[in-house]
């Protein structure tokens, strides 16, 4: 993957599509991440102007367009530097961050259930982050929104930030599936135990970096598994930067020469990944 | 089998279009009997995906649609796992063989188009799921439903709680959205048919993977809200190979046999319902989205060519929590 591809996906408005045609937010970040990374400030410039253009008055940042509420994707926003991306943005995208959390964990939400006699569930105790307001939280949103405010804990060390991680961790722990790893957040159904995805498994990991339990020593041994067998760039992309979290991404590792990029965030994120492994060094973190 | 098919349908519809004529000619009730003729819908006994099944949709679908000349079609599978050995997915030969036959139709455009509710990688889920190895040029016609441009929708009717209704453009786009779903037991709604197949029209680009939105709004509710957004379908139901217990993606295989068809949702997936010896009056989705006393759920208000439901119907197994669910005298 070139960095050269990148730039040639890049839109007029300065955004990026996903395959083609309308900008949206998520792979934009990443294109610009890339960019930066790659010291292509001219198209990185162009990118951060067309993300500071859609930024909501509330703070976050709508997948696309065409849509008109702040969403998950302004955990992506967050993870730009914010000296790049402008100090004043960044810190309304983080405060957007510290006051979305899922439905669940509302106060009306929780007083309703108890009004009607509904026990609370266990993986109802922590709140983490929905993929849109006024809906549940999920692992994917959680574990972005906490890589985000985990970079911004150690730019400017936060207490209020501190607890939000810590519930945050406790979401994905209770989340985790029985024999380790994640799958988007459904951990059973009905009695019926649900079993993990490699991307998500990927996702939790990189979030939960530092912590060491049993239970992430399983999660590490599903995504060892999952690096060996499966075949999306995706997915790959996220079990590389969660192992590289927890130091067990084998040294030297690279994706199978057949694997396919099909989107930009794919394509970004695996070419981010070449360059970080390369300097021994976390992609978001590091 | 085929042409014994073709035969016992012409002879059931045109035995059907007679009795209609003599009573509109004796009663003139119209409307009801143009209701009726809606609601018609075909089971075809298919034991295998094999090479027939290319004759067998096209013909089924000549016989429903007559012409689809000039009309953009969009081919909406069920698409949700990648495991290609289960009977989660929408079976590839079958979506091949719905958009052979349109080509051959002289459809203006035609698209296979899907958003994936619970994983992100749509095209990786694809081909694993056997699609790029079945679809000739498969990244060609395929729009992931997930990622594609939005309009709001504003409904005269809504049934759900959802405040702003985003969907794709391709999708609204379409002159006939056709529902190929998988007939699988469902552990929210009890059965996941034509209908429900159309969660996977809203896109998680927006509302995430998976799309709670719908479901804090109401899941039957939802259901009934965009089977009412898409007024010009087509439903297919794949039944050769369907999943039977936890389903929608844990359960496990149940052969059927059958396809199941039909311009009316509704009636195809209370017909569906019926086959797997499942009571579509417990359907809480099919109550919303029918209506009136003369719905076409009520099996006195379908139509039913091909096969009848009788020689065809074998009961897919029920969780405990919708035993209550299961077609009484069964």
């Amino acid at each position: 993957m070139s960095i050269d591809l990148i730039l040639s996906k890049q839109n007029r408005d300065g955004g990026w599509p996903y395959v083609r045609g309308a900008s949206w937010t998520e792979p934009t970040v990443y294109a610009i991440l890339a960019l930066l990374e790659a010291g292509e400030a001219a198209g990185a410039q162009r990118g951060l102007a067309w993300l500071r253009a859609k930024q909501l008055p509330d703070g976050g940042w709508p997948p696309q367009t065409g849509f008109d509420e702040s969403t998950w994707v302004t955990a992506l926003v967050a993870l730009l530097p914010p000296e790049q991306l402008g100090e004043a943005v960044h810190a309304r995208a983080i405060a957007w961050l510290m006051d979305t959390s899922g439905q669940e964990s509302s106060a009306v939400y929780r007083l309703r259930m108890w009004l009607l006699g509904v026990p609370r569930l266990p993986e109802h105790e922590f709140p983490g982050w929905p993929w849109i307001p006024g809906t549940a939280a999920w692992v994917g949103p959680t574990s972005l929104a906490m890589l985000a405010l985990e970079k911004e804990n150690q730019r400017k060390p936060s207490a209020l930030i501190q607890i939000r991680l810590d519930e945050g961790r406790r979401f994905l722990l209770r989340r985790m599936c029985e024999g380790g790893g994640w799958n988007h957040g459904s951990v059973r159904a009905l009695g019926y135990e649900s079993t993990p995805y490699p991307e998500t498994t990927g996702m939790a990991l990189a979030a939960l970096r530092g912590v060491r339990s049993a239970a992430t020593k399983n999660a590490i041994e599903v995504a060892e598994k999952f690096l060996g067998e499966c075949r999306s760039a995706d997915a790959l992309n996220w079990l590389r930067i969660g192992l590289m979290a927890h130091g067990r991404l084998p040294g030297g590792y690279n994706p199978p020469v057949a694997l396919t990029c099909r989107t930009l965030p794919e394509t970004s994120l695996d070419w981010l990944l070449g360059r970080t492994q390369q300097a021994g060094r976390e992609l978001f973190l590091g | 089998m085929a042409h014994q098919l073709t035969r016992r349908e012409l002879l059931t519809t045109a035995a059907a279009a007679t009795v209609t004529a003599t009573a509109a000619g004796l009663s003139g009730c119209a409307p009801e009997q143009r209701k009726v003729a809606e609601a018609r819908v075909s089971i075809v006994k298919v034991p295998a995906y094999d090479q027939s099944v290319y004759a067998t949709m096209r013909r089924m679908l000549e016989e429903h649609l007559g012409h689809v000349r000039g009309l953009r079609i969009l081919i909406k599978p069920n698409l949700v796992e990648f495991e290609p050995a289960s009977s989660i997915n929408t079976h590839p030969m079958l979506v091949h063989a719905a958009y052979e036959a349109f080509r051959a139709m002289g459809a203006a455009e035609i698209h296979i188009a899907e958003g994936p509710g619970h994983r992100r990688n749509t095209l990786d889920l694809a081909e694993a799921a056997g699609y790029f190895q079945t679809v000739p040029r498969f990244e060609d016609v395929f729009v992931d439903l997930n990622l594609d441009e939005v309009t709001r929708l504003k409904p005269d009717k809504q049934f759900s709680r959802i405040k702003k209704l985003y969907l794709p453009n391709t999708a609204l786009r379409a002159d006939l959205v056709v529902s190929m779903a998988k007939m699988k037991t469902h552990h929210w709604v009890g059965a996941t048919l034509a209908m429900k197949n159309l969660f996977g029209v809203v896109p998680s680009g927006i509302y995430g993977w998976p799309k709670n939105v719908l479901h804090w709004a109401g899941i039957d509710e939802s259901i009934a809200d965009l089977h009412a957004a898409f007024p010009r379908q087509f439903a297919i139901v794949d039944g050769i190979v369907g999943m039977e217990g936890n389903g929608p993606i844990q359960g496990t295989p149940k052969a059927a046999g059958v396809l199941v068809a039909g311009r009316n949702p509704v009636a195809v997936d209370a017909t569906c319902c019926r086959v797997m010896k499942i009571d579509p009056m417990q359907l809480r989705y099919l109550q919303l989205a029918a209506g009136s006393s003369d719905s076409p759920v009520m099996e006195e208000n379908i139509q039913q060519v091909g096969e009848s439901i009788l020689s065809v119907a074998t009961a897919f197994e029920l969780i405990p929590q919708f035993q209550k669910f299961r077609l009484e005298n069964s």
